[in-house]
């Protein structure tokens, strides 16, 4: 679906984003761009999206190069939720989804009532105008902009940004329903918990380079130290005891009078991230 | 065989390509139609045309009741100055000032603030002279210097040229309000809607839309063209008269169409490049003092700039002063420049929407 190779793009003679990306993303994969601000990830969606033109290297989606396919044909494959969202405020969600679909052809559209109740969007607010909507209400409309043309290759800017956690678990389940569907979804995301969940592999962007690029298990397991933290009541007192994980085959290998809790010290992403690039996601 | 292959297909992909371009424009049509309903809704939204709308009424009643009652009485009041060294014309009007020389009667007219009418008689004729922005559209003023020249003859100024003082007056108040309005409030309504939707940030949402993205551009300035061009027909229409505007409605609306591009793609290009609304109306000051005032100096005082003939304003104002006298533009040369500054600035507003369009949140 996408393939990128030696990607580069300067907003001025200083100014360098990109130093050369590699990667590819699968058919019906839900590929995540990992990064702190200002790593480049956005730049990488907006080239992809065709919002920004003039890159380095080759960048093929749907087969072709990016340079050709930013025509009308294109924009109708690919549906986009952007890091904010972005509606008509003296609009209701309603005038913004019909609005916003007309410039797509019948055939392809979604019934815009039916989608905004996926996302499960209050119908007291389907006719009211989004300047009296929460931040969480936004997001979900925005999303059901990026869905209602049923695109073939979905970018995803922070999709869970502004939810509450409920919202965040509904946006991670529509996503995968979306990639059961045959949708390939493009995550650009500093929410760890997001790319651990969702995505099939995952990319570690900073300073505008690729620094890992995984499965989130296997970017987890080669990071791991493989180590165990057991928490135990001994003599009437409260130890913890971490050791490596072989040392359990036998059994736990210290006296103690009961067990309270057994931890797996395996990293999160965001560890990872920090050994990779050395610093945080957010 | 191979022929009859070749020649199939060429038809396909004839066809094909027919059909795919039928459906663009089919595509293209829907497109434009969605962004003006929307853009029709935005300026409802924004009461931009309840303030056009109350412009036209206030501008109306002005004219009406306000300008001509005030002005009315001073209609023919103009300094008229004779240079006549042949002393040809002994019995004129008292009203008539004498000058001794051609450099008198021409700081004379350089000093006068009222559009005073110099009279230089050539042997034996009399050649008006007036303040150059002012030659063509000012019979009124040379048949009424003319009529002081003759005042034994038992000329009338009551009726001057094919208009009476009181309609040469509606006439030029309602050019010059026209001119403000499309220049002043036109602008700025164009730049209020567009800083809305910047800030809403939807303007970058357009950008993975699927449609030309000109459209976008096309869209706001042909809505603002049909409120300019609806305004200039009912100013005209109230204003001088149906009999009367109905003889120079089509060269009023051609000017006003001219002037409202302009002024719509200045509006857009300067919103899209500008920050917010802050330094759009400093742009707009220096729009409005440096750009429109020598204009309106120039044309209607005898203010003399040499300088002005190199503004392009100038030639646009006079261009709908000249249609509201019944003397449209014939020079083609100056449609052909117009249609060239419309072609540059819509350039311009594209890349810079463009521009916008890629920006970060």
């Amino acid at each position: 679906m996408i393939e990128v190779r030696n990607l580069t793009f300067s907003y001025g003679k200083d100014k360098q984003a990109l130093h050369g990306l590699n990667f590819t993303v699968k058919d019906g994969e839900i590929f995540g761009f990992l990064g702190p601000n200002g790593s480049g990830k956005s730049t990488t969606q907006k080239i992809l999206t065709g919002i920004l033109k003039g890159h380095g290297g080759e960048a093929l989606l749907f087969g072709k190069d990016l340079r050709e396919v930013h025509t009308q044909e294109f924009f109708q494959k690919i549906g986009v939720l952007f890091e904010f969202p972005y509606l008509y405020a003296n609009l209701s969600a309603l005038d913004n989804l019909h609005y916003f679909s007309s410039f797509y052809p019948k055939e392809q559209l979604r019934d815009a009532e039916e989608v905004l109740e996926e996302l499960e969007f209050k119908k007291d607010f389907f006719k009211k105008p989004v300047s009296s909507y929460s931040k969480g209400m936004r997001q979900r409309v925005s999303m059901a902009r990026a869905l209602i043309s049923n695109p073939k290759l979905l970018f995803l800017d922070e999709p869970t940004s502004g939810l509450d956690p409920t919202g965040a678990v509904l946006f991670r389940r529509i996503i995968e329903k979306e990639r059961q569907k045959g949708t390939t979804v493009f995550v650009t995301t500093h929410n760890m918990l997001d790319a651990d969940l969702l995505c099939d592999r995952v990319a570690f962007i900073s300073n505008g380079n690729i620094v890992a690029l995984d499965t989130p298990g296997n970017l987890k397991e080669q990071n791991s130290n493989h180590s165990i933290a057991v928490c135990y009541l001994y003599q009437g007192r409260r130890k913890k005891q971490t050791m490596k994980a072989p040392e359990l085959k036998s059994g736990i290998p210290f006296p103690y009078d009961k067990l309270l809790s057994i931890h797996s010290q395996e990293p999160t992403l965001e560890d990872i991230f920090i050994q990779y690039a050395g610093r945080r996601l957010s | 065989m191979w022929n009859n292959n070749k020649e199939n297909s060429d038809h396909t992909c004839m066809n094909r390509c027919l059909t795919r371009k039928t459906s663009e424009t089919q595509s293209s049509w829907k497109s434009l139609s969605s962004l003006f309903k929307k853009d029709c809704r935005m300026m409802v939204s924004g009461k931009f045309f309840l303030v056009a709308l109350g412009s036209l009424l206030l501008y109306t009643l002005f004219i009406h009741f306000g300008y001509l009652n005030f002005m009315g009485d001073n209609a023919n009041i103009y300094n008229v100055y004779l240079y006549d060294p042949a002393e040809i014309y002994t019995q004129t009007s008292p009203l008539i000032h004498s000058v001794a020389s051609a450099k008198e009667l021409d700081e004379a007219l350089a000093r006068d603030t009222s559009g005073g009418v110099g009279i230089h008689i050539k042997d034996g004729k009399p050649d008006i002279v007036l303040y150059a922005g002012t030659e063509k559209v000012d019979r009124h003023r040379a048949d009424y210097a003319l009529s002081l020249l003759h005042s034994t003859s038992g000329y009338q100024p009551e009726t001057v040229g094919s208009n009476t003082p009181e309609m040469k007056q509606r006439r030029e108040i309602t050019c010059e309000l026209l001119f403000i309005e499309i220049v002043a409030v036109g602008f700025l309504g164009i730049a209020s809607v567009l800083f809305k939707e910047k800030q809403m940030g939807v303007i970058r949402v357009h950008a993975i839309m699927p449609f030309s993205k000109s459209l976008f551009v096309f869209s706001k300035v042909l809505l603002f063209l049909l409120t300019d061009l609806i305004f200039a027909a009912l100013m005209t229409l109230f204003n001088v008269g149906l009999k009367e505007a109905a003889g120079i409605l089509p060269a009023v609306l051609i000017q006003t169409g001219i002037l409202s591009l302009i002024m719509a793609l200045t509006g857009f290009g300067c919103t899209m490049l500008l920050k917010d609304f802050k330094q759009f109306s400093l742009a707009y000051l220096v729009i409005a003092l440096f750009t429109a005032t020598p204009v309106f100096l120039s044309a209607n005082t005898a203010i003399k700039m040499d300088w002005i003939y190199y503004h392009p304003f100038y030639h646009v104002y006079m261009g709908l002063k000249n249609a509201f006298f019944s003397m449209p533009v014939t020079n083609p040369v100056y449609y052909i420049s117009a249609v060239c500054v419309i072609i540059l600035l819509f350039g311009i507003a594209t890349t810079a929407f463009h521009k916008e369009m890629g920006k970060e949140g």
